[in-house]
């Protein structure tokens, strides 16, 4: 192999190159816009039919962007997200509302699907 | 290679033809080599040095056309602006403290020079400061210097030196030593490397030979090591000079002048004098003047040094 | 030498390290701490230290444009560098009459700082046109002294024979250096691209003058205009700061010899 591909001026650029690709990669896949997660009340019974507003941020504030609802076993998901720090929140009739949750991604419209449910602090009667 | 030309009269060959020509040529060749290096050292060195002279001599202003001003633009300099003395008071106090940081980097350099382990990634974290993006340093000593969120006042207060926080950069007293001391944490590796480089090129056998001769440390570094050191430090010195019209970034990152004129350097003043109130002709009379003084403190510079940007070879 | 003063050595360098590391670490805690930076007492060491502030200053301030420009302004002025320095490195190695006056002048004009310049050189360029252009911001630094010496040094150290085979050889000075010259001084050519990187790199004065613009600002504008941009609570600003500084220490920490070899070499009158 010649010498001066072993030189540090050619392997770290190279090495950065390629990262910079694979990352582009990743995102390229990745950027769905989904953000998806389960809502569940303080006992951990999924919360059905709860309204789910996704929040996302703007400078200093943040600002409804989204609502949808959960389906039957509390599940939720919004697509079409494009922004890379967002808050969810929820509410339903008898338990106000939820924690708001932060959520900050990677990288803008970052597919990201909630670890811990978003959780009321009141039970479902 | 037999010259083209004809026998004269006398007997002599002329050199003209191809020997002629080959110089000529080589001669246009340097001259086309120079002439884009010159070119940027003509418009942006010369050709200013002389503007601001004529500049300064002038009212002008990029609507009107240019009238003769004379020597009213330094008459207002020097005798009715207090911000211009004040000005020149922190220069000349930025380059006063130069010495000191010149001593710390000896210090550190003889530290560093010397087979100990790793010397080279001491060296390397001390001139790690060096290359940095000014801006980024200012803004990184401004949260240091922050009255909450920063070290410096968090580490006097839990000392118990203090019992409130000094607003550094916003009083009187603090804003210029402490943009000096962020000045030198930038410059300390640049003067260490310049050192240590001075220092590696002393040769051993001296302070073999001295010590044969039961010269103590002490008097083998005043007589051998600073001496011979001269150049470096000379070069240190005319850096820290230079540094004085060049902190530009630190100042106007910092504190902007600020509080009042206290940080207020000549650069930043004839910046603002330019470009914030747009009195060019002022502003290059306070060019001129810089410009003299660094000329000036250069050369007795040099006589400090002994003469000869402090070279080690006999006039 | 005694142990005793090796380790005395050891722990006085590694206190001064300590203090010259304690900046970075104290900007870089704060850049990754997840509370509010301005609480009193502050912390040692970052809470709940996360990355997003670096997302969040990627998209909030146009940092893929001031690096852009960067970029394109260095690599202009490595390259105008490159190329006039050696030609005119190459040309001081010749004899020829009035060298030692260009010598002179070219000693002389080391002496002038960019700072005493300021003013014509903004009316200069705004007569060329330059005004806010990437050429404009590139203009002053495409050529620099200390450079054409390394360069002369290096090339003066080349043997002439191997000068001469090439002349005789047919190829013209252009290829000279090229060919012959360039490939034998490695080192004088590294020594030239980290310093014209890093000075343009590091440039505030001039672009503050000559940009017109915030699409055509470089990284130092760009971190000077986001100190007045949000005094948040959160520690935005000094993730800019650590994105600014990394290309430095990186293009630093590569090229650490040549820089250094640079700067002693040319200063020291090379």
């Amino acid at each position: 192999m010649a010498p001066w591909l072993k030189s540090r001026w050619v392997t770290v650029p190279l090495a950065i190159a390629l990262t910079v690709l694979a990352w582009n990669a990743y995102v390229a896949i990745n950027a769905g816009g989904k953000v998806e997660g389960r809502v569940v009340d303080a006992a951990g019974r999924p919360v059905a039919n709860a309204s789910v507003i996704l929040l996302e941020r703007h400078f200093v504030m943040h600002n409804e962007r989204q609502r949808t609802r959960t389906d039957g076993s509390g599940y939720f998901q919004f697509t079409g997200n494009d922004n890379h720090s967002l808050q969810l929140e929820a509410e339903a009739a008898g338990l106000g509302r939820s924690e708001r949750r932060a959520v900050r991604l990677w990288f803008r419209a970052q597919n990201v699907s909630l670890t811990e449910p978003l959780q009321f602090s009141a039970q479902l009667p | 290679m037999v010259a083209a030309g004809k026998e004269t009269d006398d007997g002599t060959v002329p050199v003209t033809g191809w020997w002629q020509r080959k110089r000529t040529r080589e001669r246009i060749v340097v001259a086309c080599f120079l002439l884009p290096s010159l070119t940027i050292f003509f418009l942006y060195r010369v050709l200013p040095l002389a503007w601001n002279v004529l500049l300064s001599l002038q009212h002008w202003s990029p609507l009107k056309p240019a009238r003769w001003a004379g020597l009213d633009h330094y008459e207002e300099m020097l005798l009715y602006d207090e911000v211009f003395w004040q000005a020149l008071k922190n220069t000349l106090i930025f380059i006063a403290v130069s010495p000191l940081a010149i001593a710390l980097a000896l210090g550190i350099a003889l530290l560093v020079n010397s087979n100990l382990k790793g010397a080279a990634i001491y060296r390397s974290i001390v001139f790690l400061s060096y290359p940095l993006m000014t801006v980024a340093v200012g803004i990184i000593w401004r949260w240091m210097y922050d009255e909450r969120g920063g070290i410096i006042n968090f580490a006097l207060r839990e000392s118990g030196l203090i019992a409130k926080p000094i607003p550094f950069l916003q009083s009187f007293d603090w804003a210029l030593p402490s943009v000096i001391v962020a000045e030198i944490w930038q410059v300390l590796g640049f003067y260490m490397i310049i050192i240590l480089t001075g220092l590696q090129s002393i040769p051993p056998h001296l302070y073999e030979a001295a010590s044969i001769d039961g010269a103590p440390r002490w008097a083998q570094f005043g007589r051998i090591t600073l001496p011979l050191l001269r150049p470096s430090l000379f070069l240190c010195a005319v850096i820290g000079i230079l540094n004085s019209f060049t902190s530009f970034d630190l100042i106007y990152i910092m504190t902007n002048g600020g509080p009042g004129h206290a940080t207020e350097l000549l650069i930043t003043y004839i910046y603002k004098s330019g470009f914030g109130q747009t009195k060019f002709d002022y502003a290059a009379a306070l060019t001129v003047v810089q410009f003299v003084l660094l000329l000036a403190l250069t050369y007795l510079a040099n006589l400090v040094a002994g003469g000869n940007a402090g070279s080690l070879e006999p006039r | 030498m005694p142990r005793r003063r090796t380790f005395l050595r050891h722990a006085n360098l590694i206190g001064i390290c300590a203090v010259m590391l304690l900046p970075f670490y104290w900007v870089l805690k704060t850049a990754v701490t997840n509370e509010n930076i301005y609480a009193y007492p502050p912390r040692l060491l970052p809470e709940a230290p996360h990355l997003f502030n670096f997302v969040d200053v990627w998209y909030f301030i146009p940092f893929p444009r001031y690096l852009l420009n960067s970029f394109i302004v260095s690599a202009l002025v490595v390259a105008g560098n490159i190329a006039f320095n050696a030609m005119a490195g190459y040309a001081l190695t010749k004899n020829f009459p009035a060298k030692r006056a260009f010598l002179l002048l070219f000693f002389s004009c080391m002496l002038i700082p960019f700072q005493a310049t300021i003013i014509p050189a903004y009316l200069i360029t705004s007569q060329l046109g330059l005004l806010n252009s990437y050429l404009g911001l590139a203009f002053p630094l495409l050529s620099t002294i200390v450079c054409i010496f390394v360069f002369k040094a290096a090339f003066e150290a080349v043997p002439q024979s191997l000068i001469d085979a090439a002349r005789i050889d047919g190829l013209t000075e252009w290829h000279i250096i090229l060919r012959v010259l360039l490939p034998l001084s490695k080192a004088a050519l590294a020594t030239n691209v980290v310093l014209a990187f890093i000075w343009s790199w590091n440039a505030f004065l001039w672009p503050l003058i000559i940009t017109r613009e915030p699409t055509m600002q470089t990284l130092p504008l760009g971190l000077a205009r986001f100190l007045s941009y949000l005094e948040d609570t959160t520690g935005a600003l000094y993730a800019f700061a650590v994105m600014v500084l990394a290309p430095s220490i990186f293009v630093f920490l590569m090229a650490q010899r040549e820089f250094i070899r640079g700067l002693t070499s040319g200063a020291t009158k090379g």
